[in-house]
């Protein structure tokens, strides 16, 4: 039975709210069909709630009713500046990432693998600030393989701590569109931590993209191109004079500026001798000019003895270039598929303005096209979105940490700092499978019933066989017999006991790092629905299924779907308890995936 | 594990209503019914082989095929590869000139008992360098072609009917291409202990009833809804099926390739009626460009480890003769080896093809490691007569031309 929370109706609202209802009207929802491909900007006429909160919801991360009310006040070109010229906005309030200081002297550089960290300490006598133990002592390499794993698993908890710290930015920001720009440019610029193995150079990266989100593209090519975690990434510190490596080239020309089909593969080839030398020097960019090529080259039909940077300028005076980069950006905030003639035309306008990205994302933000039906509620939410746009819905300031932020975006296919590989995310329909769709909801579930007691933080978890490891060794077995698996030959090679352990060394390293990482602080949601409703002035279950509906979602539900809802709030008793339940409800249906 | 006491081609005609009922309704279908039943659910034709699967394993990245089946007997090989060759004497040698990557332990038993076949040399005309231009062509079977639907997923709209649920399986976070299909909705998920929707019985009722399927204008609406529906009948299966599955096979370490074949087994052995299974060794673990040595070693050492472990599970549960294992990757790499002690992209490569029903032993002709097009092999076999060999030697369908939109001869693989 339904138990009004609210008693008091203001009889008085009533007349305001219905006014405010038929002045809405005219820009309820998507604009009409004619609108789709037209860039002609949106007037006064056709603003509104639901048309401001689309914009809040692509241009940044969701709002609150109250929020998109004040964005929905202004004029849409007074919103849509707010969002794009954000540099003047303060946001001071935003803390530095905190660091743990993983890193020790003799750490850098981080050897690409275990075996090369053993070769090097072989030749050494030390490694990665280790010494070697001395001739006589069993297994003398192990402190070196330890440190090697401990330097693994320190970045790998590191990197846990920069998503968090960054999906805190995305909650707290003042400018919303940088944050979402930065995003963009992570999958476009895609590069991952389990392979450049260094949170340093990945923190960097994130403020060069942030600090150029909205500038000009040349600005943010030359900045990628002489990015350390860029230059690991794509192993550019293998490209030299002797023996070019092609993957630098390929990717900047297929992924980062002109797209598949609009270069020949001689052209990779010579835009990779012209990076040669382009490498760093651990956290900074270096120009080595002994193994750069300054021979001629022809590229893309133009010959001279080019260097990077004349590869970056000839690639931008490409007309496809700007139609690439602006059509990737379209697909970002407005749909997948784009038509011929936005594509050139926005394409042209990139082009013509020095590529700069504010005008760009000004047009395409205030276009009739962007409010139109094929565009309005039609994406499905990134991982990250989902999460962070729910969590600013509810009002939240602070990303909850039990569940994990970077487990649940993570099991959904999006881990940030990890894209799943150089061509970033794929995104729209190929973040749902019908395993993931299930998930998208449960982790809410997880979110509104928190489960503490049996809440396992990832930045102190290892794996079944380190933690089994572990085990044996805790019940006094000796190294050799607590790191013995099974009989395949990848298990037999792991537990080889020569003059280092691997296996024990893993379980070494999780524990040296789990001892000089600060902890991730796990604190559950705090939030009171009873008080939202309360406030909303929703005092039926028709009232506040409406509210959850209005708050959280961009697509109405069908009137038998929002039937469903009403009647299993109206069996119960309206308490936090059954209104966190309706909420999962809401937050797990296939329409709440959109935004 | 559930015991059953039917025949699998019950099974197989029952799954075809829906595996969430099917492993409630009795045993009430005798062979001949059930057969009828086959019949007419696929109109003119009664399935060949219907107990056979095949398993599809995708090694992304651009496996180095010349590291992997090695050409000692080659001069060229070893001039080209002057750090990067697998000396003579570490080769495990099966044929004359050609051996395995001394690693690949698990290979050498599978090709010792006949059960693996070698093609040499497979490709494509004018390849691509691209990872994602060429794993798209892998993908969907039509090279430089722009085909919307993967080969997996065409070959399941030609051959299983669309009421047919679950005909195939993809293990991975993301669904791969080249199982995206016209009528069927493949069952994709990674960890099976949670592809579960949680809450409590009045909660799951409710969203029941949100997930119906539903006719809007919104595209992609729809294509939520259909998923979510699909998601609630299948997950308990999947989910009971491997939480109870165990086995004493070791699989080896893993890469993940180990883990999801596994889960494949466990599939099998619950008797899911899934016939195509698509598995990823993921994120462009095979390539390569820089060190290459130790690294590959060690995921051709999973990769030989998992398939032959996978292959000695399902004959452990009784279905060795209905599983045969086909392995691509989007291309191989240069011949000669880079400054970096890597490769870089290349193109022809070898494919395998596993199982009881293979006929062992190597297939086409090696290319020429000195007739090269700009450094790379010209290829020999074109990739799609290993997909003929699947689609009409195994699986037993003849309208391969369809599916593949090309003729193209299968080679004479499985016995």
């Amino acid at each position: 039975m339904f138990r009004s929370p609210v008693r008091p109706l203001l009889t008085g609202l009533i007349c305001c709210v219905a006014a405010l209802t038929l002045a809405a009207r005219a820009s309820t929802g998507p604009g009409p069909a004619s609108w789709v491909d037209d860039l002609a900007p949106i007037t006064k006429t056709d603003w509104g709630y639901d048309r401001a909160a689309h914009l809040i919801e692509r241009a940044g991360f969701g709002a609150t009713p109250d929020e998109i009310d004040r964005l929905a006040a202004l004029t849409p070109e007074q919103a849509v500046a707010q969002l794009v010229n954000y540099d003047s906005i303060d946001n001071s309030a935003l803390k530095p990432f905190d660091e743990s200081g993983i890193w020790d002297r003799g750490m850098d550089p981080f050897p690409p693998s275990r075996a090369e960290a053993v070769r090097l300490a072989r030749e050494k006598g030390e490694g990665l600030g280790e010494k070697m133990l001395p001739p006589g002592s069993p297994r003398r390499l192990q402190p070196i393989v330890d440190k090697f794993f401990y330097g693994l698993y320190a970045n790998q908890i590191e990197t846990q701590r920069l998503g968090l710290w960054w999906a805190n930015r995305m909650m707290a920001t003042r400018r919303p569109l940088e944050e979402k720009l930065t995003l963009f440019w992570h999958g476009h610029f895609a590069t991952g931590e389990n392979k450049v193995r260094d949170y340093r150079m990945m923190l960097q990266q994130n403020l060069m993209l942030r600090a150029n989100a909205s500038g000009r593209l040349p600005d943010l090519l030359i900045g990628i191109l002489k990015d350390p975690a860029m230059l690991v990434y794509l192993d550019n510190g293998e490209n030299v004079k002797s023996h070019p490596n092609e993957n630098f080239g390929r990717e900047l020309l297929e992924l980062f500026s002109m797209g598949v089909g609009n270069y020949s593969e001689h052209d990779v080839r010579e835009a990779a001798r012209a990076f040669t030398g382009w490498t760093n020097d651990v956290l900074t960019y270096k120009f080595d000019a002994t193994q750069h090529d300054s021979g001629e080259k022809t590229f893309l039909g133009r010959t001279g003895a080019f260097n990077g940077d004349d590869i970056i300028r000839i690639i931008l005076e490409q007309p496809v270039t700007g139609e690439f980069v602006a059509a990737k950006l379209y697909r970002y905030f407005v749909r997948e598929d784009i038509s011929s003639s936005v594509k050139s035309d926005l394409g042209r306008q990139f082009r013509e303005s020095g590529y700069r990205i504010k005008p760009l994302m000004t047009r395409i933000l205030l276009s009739k096209d962007f409010y139109s039906p094929a565009s309005y509620a039609t994406q499905i939410k990134s991982p990250a979105h989902l999460v962070v746009s729910t969590y600013r819905k509810m009002g939240l300031r602070e990303v909850p940490t039990v569940p994990d932020f970077g487990r649940m975006t993570g099991g959904l296919g999006q881990s940030l700092f990890d894209p799943p590989n150089v061509a970033g995310w794929a995104g729209g329909r190929t973040w749902i499978t019908p395993a993931t769709l299930l998930q998208r909801g449960n982790m809410f579930r997880d979110v509104l019933f928190p489960d503490v007691k049996n809440f396992r933080p990832p930045d102190r978890a290892m794996s079944a066989t380190d933690q089994r490891v572990g085990e044996r060794l805790a019940m006094g077995m000796n190294i050799t017999e607590a790191t013995r698996e099974g009989d395949a030959e990848s298990n037999k090679m792991v537990d080889r006991d020569e003059d280092y352990n691997t296996r024990y060394g893993g379980w070494a390293g999780y524990q040296l790092a789990f001892k000089r990482t600060k902890l991730i602080p796990r604190q559950p949601i705090s939030i009171d629905l009873m008080a939202m409703v309360q406030t909303a002035k929703a005092d039926t279950p028709d009232k506040i299924v409406d509210h959850f509906v209005r708050r959280f979602m961009r697509v109405s539900l069908a009137d038998k779907d929002r039937q469903v809802l009403v009647d299993f709030l109206k069996n119960k008793r309206v308490d936090e308890g059954s209104l966190r339940e309706l909420l999962y409800l809401v937050l797990s249906t296939p329409e709440y995936q959109l935004g | 594990m559930a015991k059953c006491s039917c025949s699998r081609r019950d099974f197989l005609v029952r799954g075809m209503y829906g595996i969430g009922v099917g492993g409630m309704l009795p045993t009430i279908l005798s062979r001949t019914s059930a057969a009828l039943s086959a019949q007419a659910l696929q109109g003119t034709s009664i399935e060949k082989h219907p107990n056979r699967i095949l398993v599809v394993v995708e090694l992304s990245g651009g496996n180095d095929g010349l590291n992997t089946v090695v050409p000692f007997g080659d001069a060229a090989y070893y001039r080209a590869r002057p750090k990067l060759g697998i000396t003579e004497r570490d080769v495990i040698k099966v044929a004359d000139g050609y051996g395995f990557h001394p690693s690949m332990v698990g290979f050498e038993r599978l090709y010792k008992d006949g059960r693996l076949a070698v093609v040499h040399g497979c490709g494509y005309d004018h390849p691509s360098l691209s990872h994602f231009s060429s794993m798209g062509f892998w993908h969907t079977g039509v090279p430089n072609g722009g085909e919307p639907l993967g080969w997996l997923g065409r070959l399941a709209d030609a051959r299983y009917p669309a009421a047919a649920k679950n005909v195939i399986v993809n293990l991975g976070n993301s669904q791969s291409l080249a199982v995206r299909s016209r009528q069927h909705s493949p069952l994709v998920f990674d960890d099976p202990g949670r592809f579960r929707r949680d809450g409590t019985e009045e909660e799951k009722h409710a969203l029941g009833m949100l997930s119906a399927p539903r006719t809007t204008s919104n595209s992609t609406l729809e294509f939520l809804a259909s998923t979510a529906k699909n998601a609630t009948e299948s997950s308990d299966f999947v989910r009971r099926a491997s939480s109870s599955y165990r086995t004493p096979v070791d699989y080896g370490q893993g890469g993940g390739l180990a883990g999801n074949l596994q889960r494949v087994a466990a599939l099998i052995a619950a008797e899911m009626p899934a016939r195509l299974y698509y598995v990823t060794y993921a994120g462009n673990s095979f390539d390569t460009h820089v060190q290459q040595a130790d690294l590959h070693t060690r995921l051709l050492m999973y990769t030989a480890d998992a398939v032959r472990g996978f292959m000695e599970d399902v004959a452990r549960i009784g279905r060795g003769d209905d599983v045969a294992v086909m392995i691509f990757t989007e291309f191989g790499r240069r011949v000669e080896e880079n400054g970096s002690l890597g490769t870089d992209h290349g193109t022809a490569t070898p494919m395998f093809l596993v199982g009881k029903g293979v006929k062992g032993g190597f297939y086409g002709q090696h290319p020429s490691l000195t007739d090269l097009d700009d450094g790379n092999m010209k290829m020999t076999t074109d990739f799609r007569r290993v997909y003929a060999s699947g689609i009409q030697e195994w699986l037993g369908y003849d309208q391969t031309q369809a599916v593949l939109k090309g003729t193209f001869a299968p080679l004479g693989v499985f016995a």
